[in-house]
């Protein structure tokens, strides 16, 4: 049971926790309120100072940012999703089956599990160099390809600790009546965990996009032109245009929008993949 | 009874299960194979590369010459000024972010377990990219139009956090803004786990409030904070995007870290060996460092 709050002293205490939730809830978030605010407004609001509360919202800049034809802006959307979006389904297309063959065979558990979570550990700018001159000795460079192999690799850790997790949870009595009916251990794979896993692959899958439309260093130093990232692009913004904010804050609000959206449903796992793989690692 | 049969229904389960075992190795090819390729080549090749003269115009490297460039990469005196900034931002960082974390779950703990969806208004900083984070703060921080400066000028302060003045202050407090949350989610899984009546039975023994967090749920919770302390310092010590986007390492080098330092390296001289030799260290530095880390941690919970 949890110690009801009724009494007089009680329920100030419990005011007290709204007051410093909201205080909290408005100090963190306040980049992000701003921006959104600041996106909405004409020029001439924008250099008013203070910045006022209320004013008449324009999508000025969203029509600059996107519809203007003199931005590359919806080109380095369109980057970021298609490196999101080729990333985390070749990441899950990885380590899901070698989740298998960990989780319910214990293949590797003792080496590979360890090793591949504390990749997620190293800090990043060291692979940074050398995957910069094997790229460009094969033309990797400032390609699709090339950038959706990078983000495979940093949401592999994070999802090989999820699908291990998760199929440990699985009842084995599930592959033992697939044996006794004759299933080979590919069958049990995909026709008996596959099926069951949908909740946690629709986790990662998110998990794995959002790690990789908000990653910046290998964004900054493998491509130029061609497939410049949102994260990267939008830091163009500031440097080229940088008086004018309402353009970079409309930007900045698209580009952090769908990670928000898919954080909303996949944030509870990002704890439990994270310590998870500091536990087992 | 019949144990010869048990004996052999068990002798073949063996088998079998080795046999499974075996065959269930293909399942990790792909993976494998993937992570060589991307990971494992290219560490090899640095491991050549760092002990060879190479250029961006030469990258074979044909002359074979020893610990030089590990020598010209360590006794730059610029290397050490990056990792001592790295080493205290990661530490402050993670003072301040584990600190504010605990005396949140203290505070919000049984508000957000009326309303767990509240719980997701405070997540919403980790979502973010961080270098987006600091163009954001960037603009809210701006003398001129950050939102910020203009109402702390109407209460009568006149700060511009940009400022060499108050930068490392600003870089600091972006970080801990943007990732208390994270060390605040741990927390409170972690709390939420405890069982419901352990509040009870300590209010019987006149441990309510502040004494019931301090004597019962800080003890208890204390494996969660030394995780979550451990993923906040290695993260906070590779620190690169927010920073990088605000001051690029400077005024002069005065926010570079350890990633920025060898970012500059690599890309501001066309001398690729002592960078590749410096990434080297690095990871060997931090794999050491990982491997008695671990030690430790296994030590301390077997499971």
């Amino acid at each position: 049971m949890i110690v009801s709050e009724t009494g007089p002293r009680d329920r100030i205490v419990g005011v007290l926790r709204w007051v410093i939730f909201a205080v909290v809830a408005f100090v963190i978030n306040l980049p992000i309120l701003a921006t959104v605010m600041t996106s909405f407004k004409t020029n001439g609001v924008i250099n008013t100072s203070p910045p006022p509360l209320l004013f008449e919202p324009t999508l000025e800049h969203y029509i600059e940012v996107l519809g203007s034809g003199r931005t590359d802006f919806p080109g380095y959307i369109l980057n970021s999703i298609v490196i999101g979006a080729g990333g985390s389904l070749l990441a899950v297309a990885v380590s899901f089956p070698a989740a298998y063959a960990i989780a319910r065979h214990g293949v590797g558990r003792s080496w590979l599990l360890p090793l591949v979570t504390n990749i997620r550990t190293l800090p990043l700018i060291i692979y940074a160099i050398p995957i910069y001159l094997m790229y460009q000795l094969i033309g990797l460079l400032d390609t699709w390809t090339g950038m959706i192999l990078i983000a495979a690799t940093i949401s592999i850790p994070v999802a090989l600790v999820l699908f291990v997790g998760f199929m440990q949870d699985l009842p084995i009595d599930l592959d033992e009546a697939g044996k006794l009916d004759g299933a080979s251990q590919r069958d049990i794979l995909w026709k008996i965990i596959f099926p069951l896993s949908r909740p946690i692959l629709v986790a990662v899958l998110f998990l794995s996009f959002i790690t990789c439309w908000n990653e910046f260093l290998f964004g900054l130093i493998l491509t130029t032109k061609e497939a410049v990232p949102v994260t990267v692009g939008a830091t163009f913004f500031v440097t080229s245009y940088g008086v004018k904010w309402g353009a970079t804050a409309a930007a900045m609000t698209l580009g952090i929008l769908p990670p928000l959206i898919l954080g909303l449903f996949a944030y509870p796992y990002i704890g439990k993949g994270m310590l998870s793989g500091a536990v087992k690692g | 009874m019949r144990p010869w049969i048990d004996r052999a229904r068990f002798g073949a389960g063996m088998n079998l299960q080795q046999q499974e075992r075996r065959s269930a190795r293909i399942f990790l090819v792909s993976m494998c194979v993937f992570l060589a390729l991307i990971l494992g080549f290219p560490t090899l090749a640095n491991i050549w590369f760092s002990f060879n003269e190479v250029t961006f115009h030469n990258l074979t490297g044909d002359g074979f010459i020893g610990f030089r460039n590990y020598r010209i990469a360590l006794s730059d005196p610029r290397l050490w000024d990056a990792v001592g900034y790295s080493i205290k931002f990661a530490v402050i960082c993670t003072v301040f972010e584990v600190g504010f974390a605990l005396l949140l779950v203290f505070a919000l703990h049984p508000l957000l377990l009326r309303r767990p969806w509240l719980t997701a208004i405070l997540m919403i900083p980790m979502m973010v990219s961080p270098a987006l984070m600091g163009v954001m703060y960037r603009l809210i921080l701006n003398e001129f139009v950050g939102i910020v400066p203009g109402y702390l000028e109407k209460l009568g302060f006149t700060l511009n956090f940009l400022s060499l003045k108050y930068i490392q202050f600003t870089v600091i407090a972006i970080e801990v803004l943007q990732w208390t949350p994270f060390a605040f989610l741990i927390l409170l899984t972690a709390r939420q786990s405890l069982p419901y009546d352990l509040e009870e039975a300590a209010a019987i023994d006149g441990a309510t409030g502040t004494r019931f967090n301090v004597l019962v749920v800080l003890p208890l919770i204390a494996p969660a904070i030394i995780i979550v302390s451990f993923i906040r310092f290695i993260d906070s010590f590779r620190v690169f995007d927010h920073i990088f986007v605000l001051t690029g390492g400077g005024p002069g080098n005065s926010t570079t870290s350890l990633s920025i330092y060898i970012y500059k390296i690599f890309f501001k001289q066309n001398d690729l060996g002592p960078a590749v030799a410096l990434s080297m260290t690095l990871l060997v530095a931090t794999l050491a460092l990982l491997y008695f880390g671990l030690k430790l941690a296994v030590r301390r919970d077997p499971a």
